[in-house]
């Protein structure tokens, strides 16, 4: 075993949070040049593992062994002094900073105690050319999109120099395109000798560009495999522990009513407040039926969602659900009416990260009777319903439903929020990415629900990027592209290479979604 | 007992506390090595002195010599406690929501102003139970004037975004003049007699004061009367509207997360401007409760040059109570149990002014809680890693003796769903 030049080893880690064993006696073991895709449930323990590698926790027990030496990683500098970079699956950016001195910040070129921005600007857009990671240096973070956050994250531990680089679910707000020129690079790079450990949930991107793939399932070491010897399904059933359903499972829709109508709708974008995002744009979903906005992010999508659900003033034009004008209602007025919304940023929308999961389970329930008697709130009500969704949605965390939001893992989190709007009675769910950062046996859970509602005759409409999510659960695909909607596709008859060119804006139907 | 403590340690609130009293601690401390420096530079003093002013600053009310002023002492003590507990329960209200209300000063000035405009306008001397009915219109009325003056940084916060901390201190100033201005303009509530000028007449000459309810029977001699019932109950009523309300439950979400609180369906702009007038209602129910005393005078004509400390002390005492309102009642009784322990530190041979210092050294050490709560975390987290690795080593050895359990590492480990 020691002729084997792991440039990484992590022996028999071990890691707890109060009653949660997050890592149980975990061994892994990254050779150098090799892709090593890491796989396993929310709250399997991955974002631990690279956490305590990444100098961020300690482990209670267990040791790090770089190039066959052992290692002692205290903080994130130690991390850096090795030459170990970690992109977080949630980004640690500075909001009010541009992405240029956010890729600068702590590895900043000085002379004489000056900034020499203008170097590191030449460095860093080299760097973008090469890779591809179109992102405008000048841009504040908190004007950007999510994605484009995503590529400043990349493009900082490039700068860097990073030798191991970990990657924390990495693609997840990446569109198919970006993912392509992402394992394109992640390729490159590991033909350079660097070595690269990639957090994933997603099947496909494992098959595609890892050499080995180890998986943790709640807190324990299941196995590492050479990816070409294993098929998907094996891959799957190896971190959920039973076979899992790939393919969402569903009768064909039968559409009913129309039940939100938009019309001609204008809305301004966040990010340049004089540029229109949504551009007059006309869409109708019927009752009983999955209607999905595709498209590569940032090309209105957001912005349309957050009109839809109230959060954002329109610029013109009108949206009718059930009929009714809608366009000037509230978003409690909206939700009173029954529509759900799970929304694109779970951090900033979806949940008060410093109330407890019990707070954060009736955050859009709390005036209902059911949780309050004349302005006091029913705490027991309230707990007791919180039990009821963390248990039908296996929403895991170290304190129960008493744990605070902000300290549980991502797909935990989402998983709250997906459990809290499916749960509410509703005629309606606005679906924004509903199971980003998800593994595939809780997408496969959060799918069926999805399913389930647009059976009982709801109405769904769901802003996904993720191609597959598109083509396996939505009845009616409609493309956007710079503000508008450029096609309309029935799943069954179209294919992902030509919703790919719709996306791109090589092609468009010029009878829909207005000028063209 | 150990059990006791271990369960007490499980409480969310223990952190909180012990990490005031750290904070108190490490402030008392500070004061106490500066007790010995200076004992050093005066001839008539010696480290002795030192250990006589802590003791003389740690007894408070009880340090002043003769038994009769001790209830004097603590009377006070009290009263001078109320408009702090006000002001404390001010700050602390408005930082739920996620606001620095630094406008207690003026919203205190303002209450006053309401409260007096009615109390010193309004005779009722012979006839205590108008009196009585008089004094409460005087209150309502101030906290009307306070919650109005805070909706303005409020509503500047919410409708045009502008920073709540620079508009609060602009009310302040305005406060601070309107109300010169305002008393400036009646010249029949002005004390002529006894030598003084520019000081206005009290309640005791209109017969409007608040209430003793017998409490200078029990504090002879001490300004306390029933205003500190009435902030008690106030900081318990805010208390129970934060933590078991929708109100509350609104209020902390748009102090956590703004979007949130906004995709909840949550009107966040009313919250704030809703916010920061029961802040300005609670601030300037300090004022009246303070000025509507028959013993305390109010200086007018000075008024515009100066705010008044317990705006700002308002600050401190919500920091050290963890922004808890019933905590911030107990933080300023302890404040003001301080002071009077060190107006008595002449008699250790220090100069009184030093117990300000040491005050003001425990407030600063106010701002070290988040420092002492996360000692108080890493050194629980330490203990639970201690137990666990013992635990573990227990578990291993245990496991070892029935399999050998190393994982195999190049290949996949079957393994039934145990789960």
């Amino acid at each position: 075993m020691s002729e084997q030049p792991y440039v990484i080893e992590m022996r028999h880690i071990s890691k707890a949070f109060g009653s949660l064993q997050a890592n149980d006696d975990i061994t892994l073991q990254l050779r150098r040049g090799e892709i090593h895709a890491l796989l396993g449930e929310n709250g399997a323990g991955k974002s631990t593992l690279m956490s305590i590698l990444f100098g961020l926790y300690d482990p209670d027990s267990g040791e790090i062994l770089k190039d066959g030496k052992p290692v002692q990683i205290k903080d994130p500098n130690d991390a850096t002094a090795l030459g170990i970079g970690m992109v977080h699956q949630h980004f640690k950016l500075v909001e009010c900073f541009t992405v240029l001195e956010n890729i600068i910040l702590g590895a900043e070129d000085t002379t004489l105690g000056f900034l020499q921005k203008k170097k590191a600007r030449e460095r860093v857009k080299a760097l973008s050319e090469k890779y591809g990671l179109f992102v405008d240096p000048d841009a504040l973070i908190s004007d950007i999109t999510v994605g484009m956050q995503q590529r400043t994250e990349i493009l900082k531990m490039l700068y860097r120099d990073n030798e191991v680089l970990i990657l924390d679910e990495p693609t997840a707000v990446l569109t198919p395109q970006e993912i392509d020129e992402l394992m394109k690079i992640m390729k490159n790079l590991t033909a350079e000798g660097k070595s690269i450990l990639f957090i994933t949930h997603k099947l496909n991107e494992i098959m595609e560009v890892a050499d080995r793939c180890s998986v943790l399932r709640k807190g324990k070491y299941i196995g590492t495999v050479d990816v070409k010897d294993v098929t998907k399904e094996q891959l799957s059933e190896m971190m959920v522990g039973r076979p899992v359903q790939l393919q969402v499972d569903k009768k064909p829709a039968e559409p009913g009513e129309p039940f939100l109508e938009v019309k001609d709708l204008c809305v301004r974008s966040i990010s340049h407040r004089d540029k229109l995002a949504v551009k007059h744009v006309t869409f109708t979903v019927h009752a009983g039926e999955i209607t999905c906005i595709a498209g590569i992010d940032g090309n209105g999508q957001t912005e349309l969602g957050l009109a839809v659900t109230g959060l954002s003033k329109v610029e013109s034009g009108h949206i009718y659900m059930k009929g009714r004008n809608i366009t000037k209602d509230s978003v409690r007025k909206r939700a009173e009416d029954g529509m759900s919304h799970i929304p694109e940023d779970r951090h900033k929308h979806g949940l008060i990260l410093d109330f407890t999961l019990k707070e954060n389970m009736m955050l859009r329930r709390y005036l209902e009777p059911e949780f309050q008697n004349h302005g006091f709130i029913r705490f027991d009500e309230a707990e007791k319903y919180a039990q009821e969704l963390v248990d039908e949605f296996d929403v895991r965390s170290a304190d129960g439903v008493n744990s605070t939001a902000r300290s549980m893992s991502g797909g935990n989190q989402q998983k709250a929020i997906a459990a809290r709007e499916l749960k509410h009675k509703h005629d309606l769910l606005v679906a924004i990415q509903p199971t980003r950062g998800l593994d595939v046996g809780a997408i496969e859970f959060i799918h069926s629900e999805i399913v389930k509602k647009r059976d009982a005759g709801a109405a769904v409409l769901l802003i996904s990027l993720e191609l597959d999510e598109v083509m396996s659960l939505s009845d009616r695909i409609l493309v956007m592209y710079e503000g508008e909607i450029v096609g309309e596709f029935d799943p069954k008859k179209t294919t992902v290479q030509e919703l790919g060119l719709y996306m791109v804006g090589a092609r468009r139907d010029t009878k829909k979604g207005g000028k063209a | 007992m150990k059990d006791f403590f271990s369960k007490l340690r499980e409480k969310p609130g223990f952190k909180s506390v012990t990490s005031s009293i750290l904070c108190i601690i490490a402030g008392i401390l500070v004061g106490f090595l500066v007790m010995i420096l200076l004992s050093f530079f005066n001839d008539r003093t010696s480290i002795g002195n030192a250990f006589q002013g802590l003791l003389v600053l740690l007894g408070g009310p009880f340090s002043s010599g003769r038994g009769a002023y001790i209830v004097t002492n603590l009377g006070d003590m009290i009263f001078y406690a109320t408009p702090l507990i006000m002001t404390g329960v001010s700050v602390a209200i408005a930082y739920k929501t996620g606001l620095f209300n630094i406008g207690a000063a003026g919203q205190f000035l303002m209450g006053m102003m309401g409260s007096l405009l009615v109390a010193l306008n309004i005779n009722t001397n012979g006839n205590p139970t108008l009196g009585v009915l008089v004094w409460i219109l005087a209150v309502i009325v101030g906290a009307i004037c306070g919650m109005l003056w805070g909706a303005i940084p409020g509503f500047f916060r919410a409708v045009f975004n502008v920073n709540e901390v620079i508009v609060c201190i602009m009310t302040n100033w305005i406060a601070a003049n309107i109300v010169s201005w305002v008393f400036g303009t009646m010249p029949h509530l002005i004390n002529s007699g006894s030598g003084k000028s520019g000081y206005l007449i009290t309640t005791a000459v209109t017969g409007n004061g608040t209430p003793t309810l017998g409490l200078t029977r029990i504090f002879k001699g001490s300004y306390i009367d029933a205003g500190i019932i009435v902030a008690i109950l106030i900081a318990i009523i805010i208390h129970i509207i934060l933590a078991k309300t929708t109100l509350g439950y609104e209020l902390r979400a748009c102090g956590a997360n703004r979007d949130g609180a906004k995709y909840a369906g949550m009107n966040e702009k009313r919250n704030i401007i809703l916010s920061m007038a029961i802040a300005g209602g609670l601030a300037a129910i300090g004022g009246a409760l303070y000025y509507l005393n028959p013993g305390i005078e109010f200086k007018f004509d000075s008024a515009y040059g100066s705010l008044p400390d317990y705006g700002f002390n308002g600050i401190p005492a919500a920091l050290l109570g963890s922004n808890n309102p019933i905590a911030v009642i107990f933080v300023s009784l302890f404040i003001r149990f301080l002071n009077v322990g060190g107006g008595n530190l002449p008699s250790a041979g220090f100069n009184k002014y030093i117990a300000d210092v040491i005050i003001a050294l425990i407030i600063y050490f106010a701002g070290f809680s988040k420092f002492f709560k996360d000692m108080l975390s890493k050194r629980k987290k330490k203990a639970e890693a201690k137990a666990n690795e013992a635990e573990k080593a227990a578990s291993a050895q245990a496991a070892e003796q029935v399999v050998e359990q190393t994982p195999a590492l190049d290949n996949t480990e079957k393994e039934g769903d145990k789960s």
